[in-house]
This record gives structure tokens, C-alpha cells and sequence, in this order.
């Protein structure tokens, strides 16, 4: 204990003392690390809410149910029920009807109608409305007894400003239909599902307002104590061809395993503001240690062992990464405000739909984040402390503070930089772990790190080849500037490598942003493409489950002849764990109009056999979520039948939440005996009038007719690509704050080694000035060294970034998401960005040339 | 060993349909059928459901032994309730759903295996749709049923079925004696009012040999049971907060059924009354003045601490029958606490006496509701 209180009190003298001293650099690098820790902890956070809120709402629309008896792509029959019901192995069978639903008129997103038998499901699902259990029995005999009545939680009421009694106008493709509202539910059990925002209401109203009397979305079970493997094989023998008996935690699983994946890759890209912190700390580390040299070797020459040295100036690194971490906790509450936002809306357009509405601070989170910040820390302060080990006593005798000798490694480091560099390449080939690109990212840290390790060299090389170029553009300080930065160092190089790990993060994301939302806006246009797209309002969100009325199916094929109407069926399937879609569609009259994005397969080949149906095109995801290549069977089963058939082609196609499988229509309909429309794409025959003014008259012409009873989405394909580009923005929002504060990060990084580099040349400075150096010479001095800076961590980053951006495409994103896009450099933003970063890291070292001559050279010169 | 599974209202909605609060809660209160008169039963149509009016049951309880001697007592009961008024229908959505439906069934089931003091319990309820739960006739048959649970009526046998958790039974009953119609040709009064009744008739000895099966180890049974059906839409009036209700099977081959309403103010209400089967299935009508009830004794729920009397002297003055009547099981209490706050005592009982000064002995069953906690009927 003495020792310890030695140790602290020590601690105090050597490193706390120096750091109030110039406590504006541990501000900034405080703050570096706060921003760093504050948004890995913060982006965590907002994916665990998300993923709470989806595995809350998927265990209680669960409830505890033991299996779940589903048809594939498709309903199960109703009669069901009964039979399942009185198997020795069955506790119980409830059916169970969801559908996505709107209230009429209003703007606000849909919310989740439960159709269930409030007998049956008893022992399955838990809810309760505020009133007394006697009127819990009157409240679920109304439900059944009475059409078209709905109970509400407690929070969709509020919203909308319901109560009890009131009658709501529900809109379903089948119909908008008025409903009485017998109570409210209180916020437990299934009242928290889609975060709150849900209706219960009996399977019989559900049915009759859906209009999908005879069916169920499933049926689930809740089986008896000690049902055997052969009572499962007797129950599944008791379904029809069709129908499977799966566990309820599949879709679970599946969404669980994809937010996990996705918070990794999240976690990684937010880890980058804590890695450049990191330069950061290594950067004031060791300028604290190389500056108080004569002191260590004091310490040294009383006794103080190399370990005691070690661990001082390791304590730095862990004062700042504590400090830095609590720093992060205000800093944090109010970003991750923003990211919960950001983040479930991403999770809601790629993988799960998920409903936060309320943040959960998990002390694991958190244990993590001081972990890591801290641990990020000492590792930085590691290498300033090994070396501050090996100041010997003698320096003791030193009259002034020697500054550190640079060790001849400037080769070695180049070297390891080059070899970190080469290995990038092999890592970005190895296979995904869990749906998580292990080796790309560790390939793009490899490369991240290699090219900072080359600033040391590319500074030293711009230092002895730029002087004569920059002599004739600034004249001599600008001479003067660029042979510092030849002879700075390593201290130096560090913070260009910070700066090379932000503007390579900076260029690879816009080329992959670029890249993407290029490609996804041509898919829009060619695959997507249609005058008009119609189909059930709330498709998206019921997965087009409900399909088009014979009402509307009517109006659209009774169109005139000059528009071409082409129907589409679209259904929700799975491949082993895999969501997909199968879009059945007329093949030979939508390449009239359209084409698809082939990646591999020869177009003149294929396009018959898939037009006949004697073959199916598949998307990238699909193709990546389920290794199958062309030439591979593709199998499905709808109902009784089975579509087997090979795959002739891979496509490009970016629409969220899984792959799809394109197939042709009439074969498709003919085999799953299934001739309802998911929705339809409905184009104008001549192409040379005003389609914008077309679409919208014919988009009023079919609202008129039909789009009062059923509720349509009608959107011609200006508006969707719109809308589309706009969710892939939204969804890119997180991405680019990450990258902001990585480059505000890195910005902090120039500030404090230019201002170090300033202060440890005060006395070198201002002798300058002494033998007639002006201010402005001296200023511009630092200026150019900060150009030089600069532009040697730009460059490097510049090229960094492209090898990452290739990572970034054909690693990460096909083994993250399943899909690549076309290459293309944004050059217009490249060329407009690397200037302005150019300028703002310039304007980062602004402080440091103020600083230069505070104070007067005399007295400067006087003290020393 | 006890079981109350699923803590639903399944007995309490039977009373809830039974109460006239309920009733005159609802708007539809009068559009219901009412007994109001003889029912004038037809067989075997009567066995069958009856629509139209609030609430029916039909109830097998009866006392068995294997071959070691070892007793039993089962009760099986179906009950139906009709949710909405009958006509109510014409407002339904057009297609209507096959989940909607007027009826609701709900069913009890209990073993008392009395050598070795265990009561086993189980309940059911399903909406009277999509074969889940009914009462369908075909032919002279009649079946009730509520998933693997049922009774099979056919002409001169029924067939009761049910699978629990802890029991199964199944079994045979063949009628030792033609049904009987309580009341005025089934015409039950329930109180002062004349459609405060109901339609009443029973089988009141039926042989019954099966198959008891407890914790899986089946047994054979002998014995006889007793079976009761009836319909009504208001039963029940105001003041009455609980009844007792009585079927013994004396040795002598004649049958005693009572039913004692209590009131509110004590006593019983004067629409109490039972019935007398002579061997020849002749029946003797009898009022609450002909019939005495003594209670001899008390037991105490652990469960509830509802104080239920558990020994009877049943005096039948006109009769001459003297009767004392004993819980073979003190704890045949039936318990559906987190929902129902309706807990009521149903059980085997072993009756010793005299008729006409001749010892006498018999079985029986016994209800009981409303000692655990208020009936509530009205209240």
C-alpha cells in the first residue's frame, strides 16, 4: 500500500504536474479520445436497442410457443387448427393472422394488427388492459362475439388520441373498414411488440377484414411435457404436402445473427475514431516522455528502476484513456440519441423491420467500452514508455533537456509498412466468419497501418526532394519547413498517420458510396423500371403477403391498350435460414421495357429457357446468402409443388432485406397453381409522350376507380427511384457521421503535433527570430511544414483509400450484404474534397502558428 | 396431487352467462329464448344442443371401483354458452369468417381417486366453430365434444371420452333406467318467476364399465353414474348466492335428486325442489318443504379457506327417508383462482340411512358453490 501511494504521489510529480503545465494538448487529446470512445460506445448501444427490440418483439409475439406449423410462400388452411388441436402431443394450437395496417388518413407509419383466438391462445401470449380481470373476460367475449372491434396499446392510442369506444377507420387492401375500440392494452406482454404500436384483434375479424377467410399466417404450438422425437415425426406426418412444422426461433435467429453481423461491422467502422485517437495518445505520450528525458534519467540516477519508468509513463496513457472515457459519457448520451435513430432505420431497410423506443444501458457495453478505450491507451503509450526504459542515468548530468535520439528503424518501419501491405491482399481473400468479413476488415487494417508506417519514409522523401521546388514557392522558411518535416520523425509520421487512416477511410467510402448508389440507381432504372408500380399499400411491410383484389386486378386488365400491364407475384420464401423473394414476372415483356443487371451468364443464352420458365435468374445476395453458381438446381416448394430448375444467371439487385430468385410468370403460375397478382408495373406502349403526365392520369384514373375501397401504393418510377435513392442515403447517414468525426479526429491530430512540434522548437524558433528571422517567416514556416504534412498524409491516404474502397466493394460488402456494385470513382467529390481537407487541416494548424512567438525571444531564449 | 391448469374462467363463465347482471348489461338481454313452460322433450333431438337459449349443460358424474376394489369418482361436464343473441347473425360481415360463431363450449373434467386421497382436474373451453367444439346429431346420435374430450349418445348407450394431463377415461354407460324429466314435464323452476327455469331431464342410473387411466396406468372400472342435461337462459334470481346440489344412487335401485338454492337472507329459496326416482322410473316431485338439509359437519379449504359443510343429513319427510351423506374425499374442491375468483366443491359421496326405517345405503355426488367466496349473483 505504501508503495502504491508512492507510486500515485509520484505519478503526480512526473506526468499530472506536466499535463496541467500544458493542459490544452491533453484537452485536445482528451477530447480526441472522448469523441472515439463516444461513438463506438454510442453506435453499440443504438444496435443493441435495435436488436432489443427485435428479439423482444419476436420472443413475445412468440410467446411460448414450441413450434410453429407455416406453408412456405404461402397461408395455412384454418381447419388445421382442430386437428392439431386434438393430438396427444399438442397442449395447444392457436392460429395466428398479422398484417401491417394503417389508420385511414392519417400519415404515420402502419402498425401491426394480431388476429388471434383469444381462447386458444391463452397459454401462449400474455396481455392485459387496465381494468379489473372480471372485465378481461367481458373485454376478449367482445372481441369474439362482436365484428370488426379492436383492442389498441395504450401507445398506438395516444398517438392517435383514442380511447375506448371510439371508431377507427383501418385501411387493408382488402378494405377500409370502421372498427370499435373495446379498450386499451397496457404496456406489457404483446402491447410491446413493434414497439407499442400493435392492435389485437379476434382471428375472425382479422379474416373478414383481410378477407382471408379459410386461412391462418401459422398455426403455433405449445406441446405437452416429454413429447418424444417420434410424436414430432406423427404431428409433422398429420400436415398436409405444404405444410412444415419449424421451430419459432428461426426468423429470430436469422434477424439476431444479421443485426449482430452488421453491429460488428458497425463497431469496426466506429473503432476507427478510436484508432486515430490512438495516434493521438502515442503523439503526447511520447512528447511528454522525450521532453522530461532529464528528469526520467534523474529518476533513474535516485534509484528509480526501468520498471518504475515504464509504468509512469504507461500511466499516462491509462490516466488518459480513464479521463478520456468519462469524458465520452456526455459526450456519448447525446450522439447516441441521434445514432438509435439512424441505426434501427438502417437495421429496419436492410435486415429486420425493428421499433426502438427505448435505450438500454448494458453494463457489458459499457465494460467494453472503458475496456477498449482504455486498453486502446496504454497500448499507445506502450511504445513511448519501452523507450523512456532505456534513458540511462547519465543524462542526469545533461545541463539541458536532450531530445530523443532517433532511433536508424526509418527503414524497418518502411519495410513492415510495404509487408503489412502485401499481406492485405491474401487477407481479403478468406471467407466470412458468421456473416462477418473478418479478413477484409483485418486486410483494410493491415493496409491502414502499413501506409502510416510508410509516412515516416514518404515524410523524410518529401523533406530532402520538395526544399529546392518549395524554396522557388515560399522562399526560405518554406525551404526551411520542408527540411524539418525531413528531420522530425517519428513524432511526426505519427500524426500523418493519423491523418493517412482518416482521408483513406475518407476516399474509400466515397468511392464505395459512389459506387453503389450509381449502380443501385441504374438497377432502379432497368430492373425496377415501370411507368407506374402498383401494388397493396403496406406491401413492403406484409413481405406481400396479401395480394391484389380481383377488384383491382379487373381495372387493370380493363386499362386501355395503349399501356402495357405487367402483373408480378412476389412471395416470401426461405433457403434454409436464408429470407428471399421469388418475383415471378412476364419475362419477355418486361425486357420490352427493362433488362437485369447480369453479373455472370450469358444473356443470348439464357434468355429463352428463362422466359420459358426451364430456368431461374438469381440475385448476387441470393447467390452469396447461399453459395448456389450457376449451373446449380434451384429448388423451391409452393404448396404441394416443387420448382426445381437450374439457375442460368446472376444478377445485380439491391432491393433490402435478403435476395431474390426472378422466374417467369406463367410457368410459375402454372406449377404453384397460383394466379393472384403481388402487384404490377404498368408502362406506357408509346414512349414518346409526356410520361410524367401520363402516369399521373392514369395513376388518378385507377385511384378513382378502386383506390377508395382498396388501399393501393401507386408510384410512378420517377417516385420510386426517388424514394429508393433516398432510404440507400438514409441508410448511408451513420457511415458518413462516422467518417466525419474520424476526420475531426484526425484534424485534432494535425493541431496537436503541429502545436508540439511549435513548442519543442520554441527556443530553436525564436533564435530564429533572434538572428533576424520575421514573424511572418516564421509563421510561414510552419505553414509550409504543415503543407508538407499534409500533403504527404493525403497522398498516402489518397492511395490507401483506393486499394480500401476495392476491399470495401468485393470483400466486405459481398460478405456483409451479399452484394458488389460497379466500380466508379467519384471524381468531382474527390476533387472537390482532398482540396477542402487540404485547407482544413491547414486550418487545424492555425494554433500552432499563433503560438510560435507569444511570448518575447528574449525572454524565450533567457528562461532556456 | 392436484392440478388447475390453465387459471382460466371456465366455470366462472358459466356463471357469468348465468348471471342476470350480465343480462341486463347487454341489449340483446331479451332476445334470447326462454323456458317458460313444460319442455315437452323429444328424443332423441333432445339430447342435442339448443341454440337460442343462454346456456346449456350436460353433466356425467358418478362413483366406480376396480377389480381390487379400489373407488373412483369421475365427472365429466360439457357446457355451452351462447355468446350473442340468436338473429345476431344477419349482422355479420358477409363472407363471415368460420371462426365467428354464437357458441362457446367450455368442459370440466375430474377424477377423485379416493383410496388414495388424490383429485385430478383439468378444464377446457373452445369456441363452438371449425371442430374445435360442438354438439352435432346425426342420426339418432348425438355427440358433444371439446377436442379429445366427448359424449357419444347413442340410443340405449353413451360413450364418454377424455384425455387430461394426469386421467384418461373412457367409458360406456348404458341407461339402467329410462330418463327422467324433473319438474313439470321438464319445466325445472329456478325461482319465483316462471322463465326463471329450466329445461331438466336425467339419466339418473347408468351401468358404466371402462377404462380409468391415471398417471398412464390404466384401470378397469365398474359402477354406476348419473347424467343430467339442461338448458335455460335465466336460471337464477336475484338473491340466491349459491346452490347445493345433490344425485344419490340408493341400493334399493331409486335415485334422489335436490337442489337447494341459498338466499341471500339465509335458508333456502322456495324455488328449491328435487326429485324422487322410484325403481320404476316413476318420478315423485318434490318441494323445499318436503326436504330438510341438516349440516353436520364443516371442512375448510387449505386452498381457499372457503368453509364447505361436508357431512349432510337429508331428511325427505314425505318419504320417510332419512339420510346422512359423507365426502368420500374431503378435498374435492375445484379451484380456478387467478381469473375466476369461482370456486366450487364437486365431489363423491357415500350416503348410509333409512327409508321407511330400513337401513339404506347408496352413492352420490354433491356441488357446492358460492362457500368459498360470494356468488355474486346480482350483487
Amino acid at each position: 500500500m505504501r508503495r502504491l501511494r508512492f507510486f500515485i504521489k509520484l505519478q503526480f510529480w512526473f506526468s499530472l504536474r506536466q499535463m496541467r503545465a500544458h493542459y490544452w494538448r491533453v484537452l485536445a487529446v482528451l477530447f480526441g479520445i472522448a469523441i472515439g470512445a463516444a461513438v463506438f460506445t454510442s453506435i453499440r448501444l443504438a444496435v443493441d436497442a435495435s436488436l432489443d427490440s427485435f428479439t423482444q418483439s419476436m420472443s413475445l409475439v412468440s410467446g411460448k410457443t414450441d413450434w410453429v406449423v407455416t406453408r412456405p410462400g404461402g397461408r395455412v388452411p384454418e381447419g388445421l387448427v382442430a386437428r392439431l388441436n386434438v393430438h396427444p402431443a399438442v397442449e395447444t394450437a392457436s392460429p395466428l393472422l398479422t398484417s401491417y395496417i394503417k389508420i385511414f388518413g392519417e400519415e404515420a407509419e402502419p402498425f401491426l394488427l394480431i388476429g388471434m383466438d383469444p381462447i386458444l391462445d391463452r397459454s401462449l401470449r400474455g396481455w392485459q388492459v387496465k381494468k379489473t380481470k372480471q372485465r378481461d373476460v367481458r373485454l376478449w367475449l367482445d372481441l369474439v362475439r362482436e365484428p370488426n372491434t379492436v383492442i389498441l396499446s395504450q401507445r398506438l392510442a395516444q398517438r392517435y388520441n383514442l380511447k375506448p369506444a371510439d371508431i377507427v377507420t383501418l385501411e387493408h387492401i382488402h378494405q377500409v373498414s370502421k372498427f370499435r375500440i373495446l379498450d386499451t392494452l397496457q404496456p406489457q406482454g404483446l402491447a410491446l411488440v413493434n414497439g407499442g404500436q400493435i392492435g389485437l384483434a379476434d382471428i375472425s375479424t382479422m379474416q373478414e377484414f383481410t378477407g382471408l377467410q379459410g386461412l391462418v399466417d401459422q398455426i403455433d404450438l405449445r406441446l405437452k411435457p416429454n413429447v418424444t422425437g417420434d410424436d414430432l415425426a406423427d404431428l409433422k406426418n398429420l400436415l398436409p404436402p405444404g405444410i412444415i412444422l419449424e421451430t419459432p426461433t428461426r426468423v429470430k435467429e436469422t434477424g439476431d445473427m444479421m443485426i449482430r453481423a452488421y453491429q460488428l461491422n458497425l463497431s469496426l467502422l466506429s473503432f476507427v475514431s478510436l484508432f486515430v485517437g490512438m495516434f493521438l495518445v502515442y503523439s503526447l505520450v511520447a512528447l511528454n516522455a522525450a521532453s522530461r528525458r532529464r528528469e526520467v534519467a534523474i529518476l533513474r540516477s535516485l534509484g528509480g528502476s526501468k520498471r518504475l519508468i515504464f509504468l509512469l509513463v504507461l500511466s499516462e496513457g491509462l490516466f488518459l484513456g480513464i479521463v478520456g472515457w468519462l469524458l465520452a459519457i456526455p459526450i456519448g448520451s447525446i450522439l447516441v440519441k441521434y445514432m438509435v435513430q439512424g441505426v434501427s432505420s438502417t437495421i429496419s431497410h436492410l435486415f429486420v423491420r425493428v421499433h426502438v423506443d427505448g435505450l438500454r444501458l448494458d453494463p457489458w457495453e459499457i465494460l467494453l467500452s472503458f475496456c477498449v478505450t482504455v486498453f486502446i491507451c496504454l497500448l499507445a503509450a506502450y511504445g513511448p514508455a519501452r523507450e523512456a526504459t532505456s534513458i540511462a542515468p547519465r543524462e542526469a548530468l545533461f545541463l539541458q533537456d536532450s531530445m530523443p535520439r532517433q532511433r536508424r528503424f526509418g527503414r524497418q518501419i518502411t519495410l513492415l509498412g510495404l509487408l503489412l501491405i502485401a499481406l492485405a491482399w491474401p487477407l481479403s481473400k478468406l471467407p466470412a466468419l458468421s456473416g462477418v468479413s473478418v479478413g477484409g476488415y483485418t486486410a483494410i487494417f493491415f493496409l491502414v497501418l502499413g501506409s502510416s508506417f510508410l509516412s515516416l519514409w514518404i515524410l523524410q522523401w518529401m523533406g530532402s526532394v520538395f526544399p529546392p521546388l518549395l524554396s522557388r514557392l515560399g522562399g526560405e522558411p518554406a525551404f526551411l519547413g520542408g527540411r524539418f518535416v525531413r528531420d522530425a520523425g517519428r513524432r511526426t509520421a505519427v500524426s500523418v498517420g493519423a491523418l493517412v487512416t482518416a482521408m483513406a477511410l475518407f476516399v474509400a467510402l466515397v468511392i464505395m458510396i459512389h459506387s453503389f448508389r450509381s449502380t443501385v440507381a441504374l438497377w432502379v432504372n432497368q430492373t425496377l423500371a415501370g411507368d407506374l408500380l402498383l401494388r397493396p399499400k403496406m406491401a413492403g411491410f406484409n413481405q406481400y403477403r396479401d395480394h391484389l383484389p380481383e377488384d383491382v386486378v379487373r381495372v387493370l386488365r380493363a386499362l386501355p391498350d395503349d399501356v402495357q400491364v405487367l402483373p408480378f407475384r412476389q412471395v416470401l420464401l426461405h433457403y434454409a435460414k436464408t429470407p428471399y423473394q421469388i418475383e415471378a414476372i412476364d419475362i419477355k415483356l418486361f425486357l420490352n421495357y427493362g433488362s437485369f443487371l447480369l453479373l455472370k451468364g450469358n444473356f443470348e443464352k439464357i434468355v429463352d429457357p428463362v422466359m420459358t420458365g426451364q430456368g431461374v435468374l438469381v440475385s448476387e445476395v441470393f447467390a452469396s446468402q447461399t453459395g448456389l453458381k450457376i449451373g446449380q438446381r434451384y429448388r423451391a416448394q409452393f404448396g404441394k409443388s416443387i420448382m426445381n430448375v437450374p439457375i442460368l444467371g446472376i444478377v445485380r439487385d439491391y432491393r433490402t432485406r435478403g435476395g431474390v430468385v426472378y422466374t417467369a410468370l406463367e410457368p410459375f403460375q402454372r406449377m404453384s397453381g397460383n394466379y393472384e397478382w403481388s402487384g404490377a408495373r404498368i408502362f406506357f406502349k408509346d414512349r414518346r409522350q409526356d410520361l410524367k403526365k401520363s402516369a399521373e392520369d392514369l395513376k388518378a384514373m385507377i385511384f378513382r376507380d378502386i383506390g377508395q375501397s382498396h388501399p393501393l401504393e401507386i408510384i410512378s418510377g420517377e417516385e420510386l427511384r426517388r424514394e429508393i435513392l433516398r432510404i440507400f442515403d438514409e441508410t448511408f447517414a451513420i457511415t458518413t457521421v462516422l467518417l466525419l468525426i474520424a476526420l475531426l479526429v484526425a484534424g485534432l491530430g494535425i493541431t496537436t503535433t503541429l502545436t508540439v512540434l511549435v513548442l519543442e522548437r520554441i527556443r530553436q524558433l525564436n533564435t530564429m527570430v533572434a538572428v533576424g528571422a520575421s514573424a511572418g517567416q516564421i509563421r510561414s514556416m510552419i505553414f509550409w511544414e504543415a503543407v508538407l504534412m499534409v500533403m504527404a498524409g493525403e497522398s498516402l491516404g489518397l492511395i490507401c483509400g483506393f486499394f480500401m474502397s476495392y476491399i470495401l466493394i468485393y470483400v466486405i460488402n459481398r460478405q456483409s450484404f451479399g452484394w458488389t456494385f460497379l466500380y466508379q470513382v467519384d471524381w468531382s467529390a474527390l476533387l472537390v474534397s482532398i482540396p477542402l481537407i487540404l485547407a482544413t487541416a491547414l486550418i487545424a494548424a492555425l494554433p500552432a502558428t499563433l503560438l510560435v512567438l507569444r511570448s518575447s525571444p528574449a525572454l524565450v531564449l533567457k528562461e532556456s | 396431487m392436484r392440478r388447475h391448469p390453465n387459471s382460466w374462467p371456465v366455470f366462472f363463465f358459466f356463471i357469468l352467462f348465468l348471471n342476470p347482471a350480465i343480462l341486463a348489461d347487454s341489449v340483446y338481454a331479451d332476445e334470447y329464448l326462454k323456458v317458460t313452460g313444460p319442455c315437452r322433450f323429444q328424443f332423441p333431438r333432445d339430447h342435442g344442443a339448443h341454440p337460442g337459449y343462454l346456456v346449456e349443460w350436460w353433466y356425467y358424474t358418478g362413483n366406480l371401483s376396480d377389480p381390487a376394489g379400489k373407488r373412483y369418482g369421475f365427472q365429466l361436464t360439457f357446457f355451452r354458452t351462447q355468446i350473442s343473441p340468436p338473429g345476431l347473425e344477419s349482422r355479420w360481415p358477409d363472407p363471415a369468417s368460420a371462426w365467428r360463431t354464437t357458441q362457446l363450449f367450455l368442459a370440466h373434467a375430474a377424477i377423485s381417486d379416493l383410496d388414495a386421497s388424490r383429485f385430478y382436474f383439468d378444464q377446457q373451453m373452445a369456441r363452438g366453430a371449425l371442430g374445435l367444439a360442438g354438439a352435432e346429431q346425426q342420426g339418432d346420435d348425438t355427440r358433444i365434444f371439446l377436442g379429445t374430450w366427448s359424449a357419444l349418445i347413442k340410443s340405449g348407450k353413451h360413450f364418454l371420452k377424455a384425455r387430461a394431463d394426469n386421467f384418461e377415461i373412457n367409458f360406456t354407460l348404458v341407461p339402467a333406467k329410462p330418463l327422467v324429466a324433473h319438474g313439470n314435464e321438464g319445466h325445472s323452476l329456478k325461482g319465483i318467476k316462471p322463465e326463471s327455469a329450466s329445461c331438466y331431464y336425467s339419466f339418473t342410473r347408468l351401468e358404466t364399465s371402462g377404462t380409468l387411466k391415471i398417471k398412464g396406468k390404466p384401470v378397469k372400472v365398474r359402477g354406476t353414474a348419473w347424467m343430467d342435461h339442461e338448458f335455460s337462459t335465466a336460471p337464477l334470481e336475484p338473491d340466491v348466492t349459491g346452490w347445493d346440489w345433490f344425485s344419490l344412487q340408493l341400493e334399493n335401485n331409486t335415485e334422489l335428486m335436490i337442489y337447494l338454492l341459498r338466499t341471500s337472507q339465509g335458508g333456502y329459496s322456495s324455488a328449491s325442489s328435487g326429485t324422487f326416482v322410484l325403481p320404476s322410473a316413476r318420478t315423485r316431485h318434490l318441494s323445499v318443504k318436503d326436504i330438510q338439509a341438516d349440516i353436520l359437519d364443516h371442512w375448510k379449504s387449505p386452498h381457499t379457506n372457503g368453509v364447505y359443510p361436508s357431512r349432510w343429513r337429508i331428511q325427505i319427510h314425505p318419504l320417510k327417508l332419512d339420510l346422512i351423506l359423507e365426502p368420500n374425499l374431503a378435498d374435492q374442491e375445484l379451484i380456478t383462482p387467478e381469473t375466476t375468483q369461482v370456486n366450487y366443491w364437486e365431489g363423491s359421496v357415500s350416503v348410509k340411512g333409512k327409508i321407511a326405517d330400513k337401513e339404506i345405503k347408496g352413492v352420490g355426488y354433491i356441488e357446492m358453490t358460492g362457500y368459498a367466496n360470494p356468488f355474486n349473483l346480482l350483487k
